[in-house]
């Protein structure tokens, strides 16, 4: 008698055909071995939005009233198995307003496993992840965060190495020979089935002990509560802005102080101050309204706002002056400004630096062109 | 009627107004043009206005549970209502006015709808709304090509071809959403002589939909902006891409910005340029080509878009707005 849960976070919409064939092919693989599975997706989470963290989890217990019980849930309470298919997400995830910020670890149960496909260090990725105060396992699969969109699928073989890497850490789920069955069933190719095996044969495990990680406490909020909500169900108007940080000149803007939307990021823009040219653009084209104006007319991110988008970038007439760079890189959402204005030379060998190093790893963010998929997973195969 | 505000042309993209009325912290998509389209659209109405949004992406992922990024009022409405609440929300601020229950003073009255609530299932109560001359509003419909909000089905407002959950290309069936895009705008501006005011815009030319909404805010009655936002979930690119897929609709030709103002068209931006020979039309393939929507479209799908696009500048009494040609004989 057991049931095993299993959730899967990924980036609304980009990785949402990935996430559905993850908790899918554990459900089938499941039925091949007789036991009663469900996949589904947060209700929450519908409908998504790009990049937005959101979840779908995969139950399978032993027989059919097992499996009830565990439905009907809005979210599960505790997971055998976590699978973050980002690793910028390592960092938590912000889902909702007043949902603040959710450690990726936050529904891992005592012992049981995290699996993220990252190409970062296993050290680097638990100095993001919050701590908790039970051990558990964390397990990386090495690969560049998989992203298409809602139409084409990039099939770069990620799904099928998160399910052989799932068989390795969790066997109580199934076994691999009920995997590659499921994998089988579907139609999906014998070089997806080797992919699968290499897996698990290289998934391995890192005892996480307890109170090692991140040790920042996420921000939260207290939910309002029928008694306190406003009759008609007014909700207070933002503030109107006024100068930058205080200061007479330039503009700021009051922000959303429940919904800061920035664990939607996988990227962030790094600003040369030095090249700008103060052309507006970045500004005037943020859908996010992230850029704080400075009182000498120059654009700092506001990197709790941030949502990482790059229209910034693709706007800017400047090559460099506004460059995403991969979150992965950065522990803090400190203004660039202000670095910036306390010490120019180190900043700008800084931001050197970051350009350099992204340019060694592409990390795309959805469809480019017709065809483009096949390039990168061409390139990708030459390495 | 109420009195109007004073609301300048904007000279120059540096001369954009910094305040905010839509801010920080929706829950829309990464790169979401739509959004960006309601914080352009406020910051050129100020904050003296009044908005009502019907039901859409801008009215789910603006209101997340309790919280807002709105700084300005704004008011949800049912999804085919955009036009009757407008109508509704100018008359009760003019009798409030009139009767001294408030200060009489100019509030701007702005309703938004997306293409379904506008395109499709408000086109009645928009039409109605347009007629009612004595009221001051603006209806502004914010286009991503499909019910976005409720991940993509087809609308009036989709483009030939385009997948969606509603028109999945399948092995038998390619092409799904036979159906050409709506001409909204031009069929509004046609059927309502008396309005003095319809436009079309697109975020990604932010200085010029600033002033379309001063224009639309300051020459009084109803009036009504259609403006297209590429879409990166329902549209399949990457965010980044947004701003230049809005640039590529317009530059292609597929997308035509004007504004008809008092009975007068003016064509404007690239429109003008590519309307006046003096540019050309890009080809239609380099905007289809760029969306996963779209990957599907074979050569001879790429030509037929092309050839219809074509017609539409080549055959149309007004090109690319009025697709039928004057009576035999009379000349245009």
């Amino acid at each position: 008698m057991s049931t095993v849960a299993v959730e899967v976070v990924y980036r609304g919409i980009f990785q949402k055909t990935l996430a559905r064939n993850i908790v899918r092919s554990i459900v089938f693989a499941a039925r091949k071995e007789g036991k009663y599975g469900t996949a589904f997706g947060r209700y929450g989470d519908s409908p998504e939005r790009n990049g937005i963290p959101a979840k779908q989890f995969a139950i399978v217990a032993d027989d059919a009233e097992e499996l009830e019980e565990n439905l009907a849930v809005y979210e599960a309470q505790e997971v055998d198995v976590t699978i973050n298919v980002d690793d910028t997400m390592c960092k938590g995830i912000e889902s909702w307003a007043w949902y603040g910020l959710q450690p990726i670890n936050a529904l891992t149960k005592p012992g049981g496993t995290l699996i993220v496909t990252s190409r970062q260090e296993t050290d680097a990725l638990i100095e993001d992840i919050h701590r908790k105060d039970e051990p558990y396992n964390l397990s990386v699969l090495t690969s560049v965060p998989s992203f298409s969109g809602l139409w084409v699928y990039k099939d770069d073989h990620t799904d099928v190495r998160i399910l052989g890497a799932l068989a390795k850490v969790c066997p109580q789920l199934v076994s691999l020979e009920s995997m590659v069955e499921a994998i089988q069933d579907q139609g999906w190719d014998d070089l997806k089935v080797r992919s699968a095996e290499r897996a698990y044969e290289r998934a391995g495990l890192r005892p996480v002990e307890p109170g090692e990680g991140n040790d920042e406490t996420p921000f939260t909020f207290d939910l309002p509560g029928w008694t306190t909500m406003e009759e008609g169900l007014v909700i207070r108007g933002i503030e109107q802005g006024g100068g930058f940080r205080g200061a007479e000149g330039g503009y700021q803007p009051v922000r959303n102080s429940v919904f800061k939307k920035y664990s939607t990021r996988s990227m962030r823009p790094i600003v040369n101050f030095e090249t700008c040219i103060k052309c507006t653009l970045c500004w005037l084209q943020c859908p996010d309204t992230c850029f704080d104006v400075t009182p000498d007319g120059l654009y700092d991110a506001n990197l709790e706002s941030c949502c990482g988008c790059g229209v910034c970038e693709a706007v800017c007439p400047v090559p460099e002056c506004v460059t995403m760079i991969n979150e992965a890189e950065f522990n803090d959402n400190a203004s660039q400004y202000e670095a910036w204005q306390q010490n120019p030379e180190g900043y700008k060998q800084w931001m050197a630096s970051l350009i350099e190093g992204e340019k060694k790893v592409e990390r795309t963010h959805g469809f480019h062109h017709v065809g483009g998929y096949d390039e990168q997973l061409a390139a990708a195969g030459e390495d | 009627m109420t009195t109007l505000q004073e609301l300048p042309q904007v000279r120059g993209v540096k001369n954009i107004p910094l305040q905010e009325g839509f801010t920080s912290g929706h829950r829309t998509c990464q790169g979401c043009e739509s959004a960006l389209t309601m914080r352009l659209m406020i910051k050129a109405a100020g904050p003296r206005t009044i908005v009502v949004g019907s039901t859409g992406c801008m009215y789910v992922a603006n209101t997340t549970y309790y919280s807002t990024p709105w700084v300005v009022p704004w008011m949800h409405t049912q999804l085919g209502s955009s036009g009757s609440a407008a109508t509704g929300t100018a008359a009760g601020l003019a009798s409030m006015m009139r009767k001294g229950k408030m200060k009489d003073e100019p509030i701007n009255v702005i309703a938004f709808c997306g293409d379904g609530g506008g395109v499709d299932m408000g086109l009645a109560g928009i039409s109605a709304a347009l007629q009612h001359d004595e009221y001051n509003l603006l209806i502004l419909c914010y286009d991503n090509e499909s019910y976005a909000n409720t991940d993509i089905q087809v609308s009036g407002s989709s483009p030939w071809g385009a997948n969606s959950t509603f028109s999945p290309p399948g092995k038998v069936h390619r092409i799904m959403n036979r159906r050409w895009k709506k001409n909204t705008a031009p069929m509004l501006a046609a059927g309502h002589p008396s309005c003095r005011y319809v436009a079309t815009a697109c975020a990604s030319y932010g200085l010029d939909f600033t002033n379309k909404v001063r224009r639309a805010l300051t020459i009084g009655g109803p009036t009504f902006i259609h403006v297209i936002d590429p879409c990166p979930k329902g549209w399949d690119y990457d965010p980044k891409y947004s701003h230049e897929l809005g640039m590529l609709a317009v530059e292609t030709g597929l997308w035509v910005q004007y504004e008809i103002a008092d009975g007068e068209l003016i064509l404007s931006g690239p429109s003008r340029a590519i309307g006046n020979g003096v540019r050309h039309r890009k080809p239609v393939r380099e905007y289809l080509q760029r969306q996963g929507r779209f990957a599907h479209l074979t050569e001879e799908d790429l030509e037929f878009f092309q050839g219809r696009v074509d017609d539409s500048w080549e055959k149309w009494w007004i090109p690319g707005i009025v697709p039928f040609s004057p009576p035999a004989g009379d000349g245009a």
